[in-house]
């Protein structure tokens, strides 16, 4: 205990203070990804009728430590043709900035590694940085699969980046900040979500394609790629890429939409709760959007590349781009906060409507008369 | 899009059901009355005798010929316990080529053998093949128990 003490307010080395901070990271990181691995077979086994993993330990807790000696055990494989520099690189590449993300992310009012004030900018910067580790990998890995799934990647990671920012700006312009404390600070009363549901929506498919689960699962699709730029790997490269890589940024990108949506650890008891409090708060909303994820994943079967594409170009990035220029009309014109919030809320419900009437007018399909009659029309051309 | 909000619908109230998982070695389903696993040998416990006289019919109309049948005067009868003249000797079923046809159970004429019905009919797996021939003690032990409530209840055809 006296170590926290050290970093909740003790004057210290700063070096020794940033280490200490980091370790503690990198410790409740592991816990939590072991954790998620966990959640999500027994999540995904509940939805499809099964009780998920149940032998090793009681109701199967075990399962993550077993799968991780099981990974750590096993040969590091890599093929003879491979660029070994660049194999071996990439699971860092790929690894590094999602957790140089965690580095931003304030976990209560007071604790977080350290308080940036361009907490956001950095984030979104450093996040898009592991699109050069699945790259990497499919260009090293010598394999046709690995550079299909790679160059995939390079296109959904990159696409989907524009929308997720916006989304996150928008909130970041109502909250006229950057930093991720502040942002979380202007919603002691009402979380975002209330007056920004569209950018909420936007994040959450966004962050699905991100973190490359499904339904979005199109770079490392096993149907189609056999796992994307991760072909070659194994054992302990694989884990750093798989368990590490992905569970940590999903653990980070949901940490970042509860921080920026759902008021974090400020709502609904502020600030004065005590850490306590507010950890539980910023668990559980970290905890319902990692299991929204998850059950869009387990229902959703994979999309095709060009469908992707369409929706984050055609649809995502438009509306987008009109709640952001909404919000700053609204931003510059009415000077009241709860006005300025209200109206804003009501366009941005009103823009969620609109992309769903737009979503389901381009998904529709005709109806039983509409595809007689074409037959019909057909016939009687020919 | 009403599909989407349908089928996460439908996916939410999945995950509320009962798994319908039976966590097997640890937990048996109950098999049927007529569940077929592999024959044994009854035993008459109102002689306190084996029903078999060892006449050859099933191990003639067995197609894989998986068993082996010796017949011998029958010790009661001459004692006068006994209606059978004749009684099993010595009886092998590989269960190894066993196909479990239930031709055996119908072509026998004293009712003497049975398909087991349970769950230990169908866990046999062994080490060494030779282990899956089964002689006369270990076939009629599964129903030649004290305890008549573990004591298995054989179907055979009327």
């Amino acid at each position: 205990m006296a170590i926290l003490w050290g970093v909740f307010g003790i004057d210290m080395n700063v070096g020794l203070d940033a280490f200490i901070r980091l370790n503690i990271v990198v410790l409740v990181m592991t816990i939590v990804v072991m954790f998620l691995i966990y959640l999500e077979r027994k999540f995904v086994g509940r939805i499809q009728m099964r009780l998920g993993p149940m032998r090793t330990g009681p109701y199967g807790t075990l399962q993550s430590f077993a799968d991780a000696i099981k990974l750590l055990t096993k040969e590091d494989l890599r093929p003879a043709t491979a660029d070994s520099l660049l194999f071996e690189l990439a699971p860092f590449v790929t690894f590094v900035p999602v957790f140089m993300t965690l580095l931003a992310l304030p976990f209560t009012a007071e604790w977080g590694v350290r308080d940036l004030q361009l907490g956001l900018f950095y984030i979104v910067a450093v996040s898009g940085v592991n699109t050069l580790g699945f790259i990497m990998a499919g260009w090293a890995s010598d394999n046709k699969y690995a550079l299909i799934g790679a160059m995939r990647a390079a296109a959904q990671l990159i696409s989907y980046e524009i929308p997720l920012i916006l989304a996150v700006l928008a909130v970041s312009m109502v909250a006229g900040s950057l930093n991720l404390r502040d942002i979380t600070l202007t919603q002691r009363n009402v979380p975002a979500i209330v007056y920004q549901p569209l950018p909420f929506f936007i994040l959450l498919t966004a962050a699905i394609a991100e973190l490359g689960r499904r339904p979005f699962d199109i770079p490392i699709g096993e149907s189609e790629v056999v796992g994307g730029p991760w072909v070659e790997y194994s054992g302990i490269r694989w884990s750093i890429i798989f368990a590490l890589g992905e569970y940590a940024a999903m653990f980070g990108l949901a940490v970042l939409g509860s921080l920026i949506f759902l008021g974090g650890w400020e709502w609904p008891f502020g600030t004065d709760a005590g850490w306590g409090l507010q950890l539980f708060l910023i668990a559980s909303k970290t905890m319902f959007m990692i299991l929204i994820l998850m059950w869009i994943g387990a229902t959703f079967p994979r999309l095709r590349i060009d469908q992707l594409m369409a929706f984050c170009w055609k649809i995502l990035l438009p509306f987008a781009f009109l709640q952001v220029a909404a919000n700053a009309i609204v931003l510059v014109y009415v000077d009241d906060v709860t006005a300025a919030r209200a109206v804003m809320g009501v366009i941005s419900v009103a823009l969620l409507v609109a992309m769903g009437w737009v979503i389901y007018q381009v998904t529709k399909q005709p109806s039983r008369e509409e595809r007689l009659g074409a037959m019909a029309s057909l016939r009687s051309t020919t | 899009m009403i599909g989407v909000l349908k089928s996460l619908g439908a996916t939410f109230g999945t995950m509320l059901r009962n798994p319908v998982t039976i966590e097997y070695p640890t937990v048996h389903r109950k098999v049927p009355e007529r569940d077929r696993a592999f024959p044994i040998l009854l035993w008459d416990y109102d002689i306190d005798e084996p029903f078999c006289t060892g006449c050859h019919a099933c191990e003639r109309a067995c197609p894989v010929e998986c068993m082996t049948v010796t017949m011998k005067d029958n010790p009661k009868y001459a004692e006068g316990k006994s209606k059978r003249r004749k009684i099993i000797d010595q009886f092998f079923i590989d269960y190894g080529r066993c196909m479990r046809c239930n031709i055996c159970v119908e072509v026998c004429n004293f009712d003497a053998i049975a398909m087991n019905n349970t769950w230990a009919g169908h866990e046999l797996s062994t080490e060494d093949r030779k282990d899956l021939v089964l002689d006369l003690d270990q076939l009629l032990s599964m129903h030649k128990t004290n305890d008549p409530d573990t004591r298995i209840k054989p179907w055979v055809p009327s």
